[in-house]
């Protein structure tokens, strides 16, 4: 035991070495070769092999729990903020493909950045550090407050990385709308840290050698084994369900679930590789990997599941639909990435822990790929992002032609590649939870399914348009060649996207039990409270979610779980075959002219921004803010006026009462000595009794 | 038989008012300061007149002190009048009244 | 100016009326009082020796009294500095326009 404590005591150096590597790019990047990049490639390479080292002590059964500081607490103090380290099964796998796609983005920086000669490399390489090591940082979190404060560090560094070309007006505008839009979210997501606090006394959530975590209070709450602190006179149950929600406020904003996802398509201002960082691994992961972390107490509430699956089953739909329309490649692929963080929180809402689990790793994978993929198309077109400016590269470029074409299979979820398994188990959890009594569910499902079909288009239509046909510029015809440090990366994740559905192979399985489904067992070996198999019961408990299985009369379990993968295949299978005939031509027309005003409003994105910035500046600052501005000018500054032309016209008259001349200064002060005499005199009876 | 001290105060009280008069009423600094004087030897008849009552000296030497005290306030005071005799041409204490607002 | 003594029939003497007022009502006061038996001085023993020896902490006078030596040392130098100031007062107007011809002087020469 004392070995493996041993090797836990090096964990903290997971997140501790990014930010070292920010420390050193950011004081000494400029005199270092490749200005910083070393550093940062170093330190993302020791904590990955760091993390690989926990996920191995995890998978040797020993999940780890530490406090490492305690900065509030002692006696008399109600309750205690720590700092500390919590790593099982959930957090390992995670720490893993975070530390993988950052030092794969810091390498493939090299080629993106470095190469194209940009200036302040430096501050690039020191922000994507610090990036890193935040995002880490929040995936070991042991209680929420420390998770909501990498929470932050990360949407600031975002905002950073967003804005790294900050002299430019677009990318500067979309920074601060990517922090703005975000920050609404986690304003919810502060209060609902200050309730969770204020309700269980504790943070934590669980793990060995915890004795109290919220989770596991909750639960004891519901049950009737635990009283807590309720709010507003709500029953435990409906005050837990306002936390809930409170804190997928800030899981909505980061994950850019519908109505928060429109900082999202304009980050792609920033550098490409940022982009995938933010997309794969970090910003937007951040927000369902809070859900996951806390699963023991969203399992708890079916309202805030119903809730979860709902909004991402629509916004999985939502944005797949505006990704049709898109001209330029990296937009197409940020209404992917919002439709498919839409399908995890569909799965996670669903009762499918491990399928959302599934799907947040397989598309780290893929969409990190997509993004470095896009990246090496970008460097190869000078910076043009224009699909309809692009066309046959796949002959010029064939290493990024066949890693980007493995990312689209598995994007448009085309057996047997990653993304196949995981949206199918998505599905697959969504509808047997559906059919087991919740017709909410089964209309997440409908739209979940329906949005295979717009992603198969989308996905198609964009490498259709970016490698085949005839180059449609002289850019298209000549590319600029792209080096190792951009292929490898692609190679590496290429490969990982087209395979990494094997750790997970559900169909598989149920045919032919040999077959082992690595994650699912897992995830349902975690420490007590923290693993699927309690996650399970809680759904399936009537008690808490009451979520049950149910199957498509007449055909089983089996024949359920066949019929639902067989059916998102299909319809994944029908997008890709529409935009293949729409699409697959020397040079293809567009299409979109034929949806007529719908595109128009497709383009515009549902007029989404619009109506924010009605919000923001019609509603908010038009309205509200010019009536407060006039209370504020009128009464509150009013008042004060008023007050100093008192005292100043009662000045103006008073000061005459100062002739400067000496006789009458002694006059007052004989005048007032007569009168406190007499005043005394009455008062203490000096007169001998005659007033008293 | 000792006179009674409230007499002495009394003596005290008036000699202290007709300083006090003085310095209501005159604008000639001069006057000012022989009136002051006035008023600091109402406060020695006090001291002396208490010295006796308790029996003790040291009421008389803190009249000496006084006296001592009133010596160097009229060098000061000589000194500012001088001055404002040279500032104003005048020892009217009611012309000099440039400090005030 | 002020040759002789005059008196004034100004508006101003009104002002004085003050000064009577605080004389009632400290005369009010301290005839309504009752201050006790005087205790007085034995007539043997020279109080202008005690008074002496009281200045300078000397224990040999015939009646009590505290220790003066502090104050009698402050009360010199406050005279002493008072002294000083008022030659500084008396001479400042000479001492400025010296120093400003000479100022003015010096200024030119250079």
């Amino acid at each position: 035991m004392a070995a493996e404590s041993g090797v836990f005591t090096f964990a903290p150096a997971i997140a501790v070495l990014p930010f070292v590597s920010f420390l050193v790019a950011l004081f000494a990047g400029k005199y270092m070769p490749k200005k910083g990049a070393v550093a940062g490639i170093a330190a993302t390479a020791g904590s990955l092999l760091l993390s690989l080292v926990m996920l191995a002590q995890v998978a040797s059964g020993h999940a780890h729990h530490m406090e490492l500081y305690t900065w509030v607490g002692g006696e008399g103090v109600p309750f205690e903020l720590t700092f500390g380290i919590l790593l099982d099964q959930l957090s390992t796998l995670m720490l893993v493909i975070v530390s993988t796609i950052a030092f794969l983005v810091h390498v493939f920086s090299l080629g993106y950045m470095n190469d194209e000669g940009e200036t302040g490399l430096p501050r690039y390489y020191a922000e994507l550090g610090l990036f890193s090591a935040s995002m880490l940082a929040f995936v070991f979190s042991d209680n929420v407050l420390m998770a909501f404060m990498f929470f932050e560090l990360v949407g600031l560094c975002s905002y950073l990385l967003i804005g790294f070309w900050f002299r430019r007006p677009g990318p500067a505008s979309a920074a601060k709308k990517a922090f703005l839009v975000t920050r609404f979210g986690d304003y919810f997501f502060l209060i609902g840290v200050v309730g969770i606090f204020a309700t269980f006394g504790t943070g934590t959530f669980g793990g060995p050698g915890v004795e109290e975590s919220f989770p596991e209070l909750a639960e004891a709450a519901i049950a009737g084994g635990a009283s807590v602190n309720t709010f507003f006179g709500l029953s435990p149950r409906a005050w837990f369900g306002v936390l809930g929600l409170l804190v997928l406020g800030g899981v909505m904003g980061k994950s850019a679930q519908f109505p928060f996802h429109t900082w999202l398509p304009d980050a792609m201002e920033g550098p490409t590789p940022v982009s995938a960082l933010i997309h794969a691994a970090t910003m937007v992961a951040a927000g369902v990997y809070l859900v996951a972390r806390m699963y023991g107490f969203y399992a708890l509430l079916p309202t805030v599941l119903a809730v979860i699956a709902f909004v991402g089953g629509f916004t999985a739909l939502f944005a797949a639909t505006m990704g049709v329309v898109k001209d330029e490649i990296k937009q197409v692929l940020a209404y992917s990435t919002i439709s498919q963080y839409g399908y995890i929180m569909l799965a996670l809402g669903g009762g499918g822990y491990v399928a959302g689990v599934f799907h947040l790793t397989t598309h780290a994978v893929f969409k990190a790929l997509l993004f470095l993929g896009a990246g090496s198309v970008i460097i190869a077109m000078h910076h043009n992002e224009n699909m309809w400016d692009m066309g046959g590269l796949k002959d010029r470029m064939p290493v990024t032609y066949y890693a980007f074409l493995s990312g689209s299979l598995a994007l448009a979820g085309i057996v047997p590649f990653s993304g196949f398994w995981s949206k199918d188990e998505v599905l697959y959890e969504t509808l047997v939870h559906g059919l087991g009594g919740s017709p909410l569910l089964l209309a997440a499902y409908a739209m979940g399914l329906l949005a295979v079909f717009f992603t198969g288009f989308y996905t198609f239509r964009m490498v259709l348009l970016t490698f085949h046909g005839e180059p449609r510029t002289d850019l298209a015809e000549d590319p600029e060649p792209v080096r190792w440090n951009v292929k490898i990366p692609l190679a590496i994740l290429g490969v990982l996207a087209a395979v990494i559905g094997v750790i997970n192979l559900v169909p598989v399985h149920a045919l032919e039990s040999s077959v082992p489904e690595f994650l699912h067992d897992w995830l349902y070996h975690g420490p007590e409270g923290l693993n699927g198999e309690h996650y399970h019961e809680l759904i399936t408990s009537p008690e808490f979610a009451g979520y049950s299985a149910g199957a498509i009369p007449g055909l089983g379990e089996l024949g359920t779980l066949f019929a639902s993968a067989g059916l998102s295949l299909a319809v994944a299978l029908a997008g890709s075959a529409v935009a293949l005939a729409l699409y697959r031509a020397p040079a293809p027309e567009e299409h979109t002219a034929k949806l007529g005003s719908l595109k128009t409003l497709l383009y515009e994105n549902y007029y989404q921004d619009e109506y924010q910035v009605w919000l923001a500046q019609d509603l908010t600052e038009e309205t509200v803010a010019k009536n407060a501005k006039r209370f504020d000018d009128g009464v509150v500054d009013g008042f004060v006026d008023r007050v100093s032309d008192v005292s100043l016209v009662s000045g103006h008259f008073l000061r005459r009462v100062q002739t400067g001349i000496v006789s009458n200064y002694a006059a007052l002060i004989t005048l007032g000595l007569v009168v406190l005499l007499v005043a005394f005199g009455i008062v203490g009876g000096w007169f001998g009794g005659v007033f008293a | 038989m000792a006179v009674p001290v409230q007499y002495y105060l009394v003596l005290s009280a008036a000699v202290f008012c007709i300083g006090l008069f003085g310095i209501l009423t005159r604008r000639n600094a001069l006057m000012f300061l022989m009136s002051v004087e006035l008023m600091l030897n109402a406060a020695n008849i006090n001291f002396v007149a208490f010295s006796f009552q308790h029996g003790n000296l040291t009421g008389q030497v803190f009249s000496l002190f006084t006296m001592a005290l009133a010596a160097a306030e009229v060098a000061v005071g000589i000194g500012i009048i001088l001055v404002l005799y040279r500032n104003f041409a005048d020892v009217d204490v009611t012309k000099a009244t440039t400090l005030r607002w | 100016m002020t040759t002789r003594p005059r008196l004034r029939k100004s508006s101003s003497q009104v002002i004085g009326v003050l000064a009577l007022a605080l004389f009632g009502v400290l005369a009010a006061v301290f005839l309504t009082a009752s201050f006790g038996d005087a205790a007085g001085f034995p007539a043997d023993g020279s109080i202008t020796a005690a008074i002496g020896y009281a200045m300078f902490n000397l224990d040999a006078g015939a009646f009590p009294s505290e220790g003066f030596l502090v104050s009698f040392i402050v009360i010199a130098v406050v005279l002493d500095a008072a002294l000083d100031v008022a030659v500084m007062l008396g001479l400042r107007e000479e001492e400025e326009d010296t120093m400003a011809s000479d100022g003015r002087g010096t200024r030119g020469d250079r």
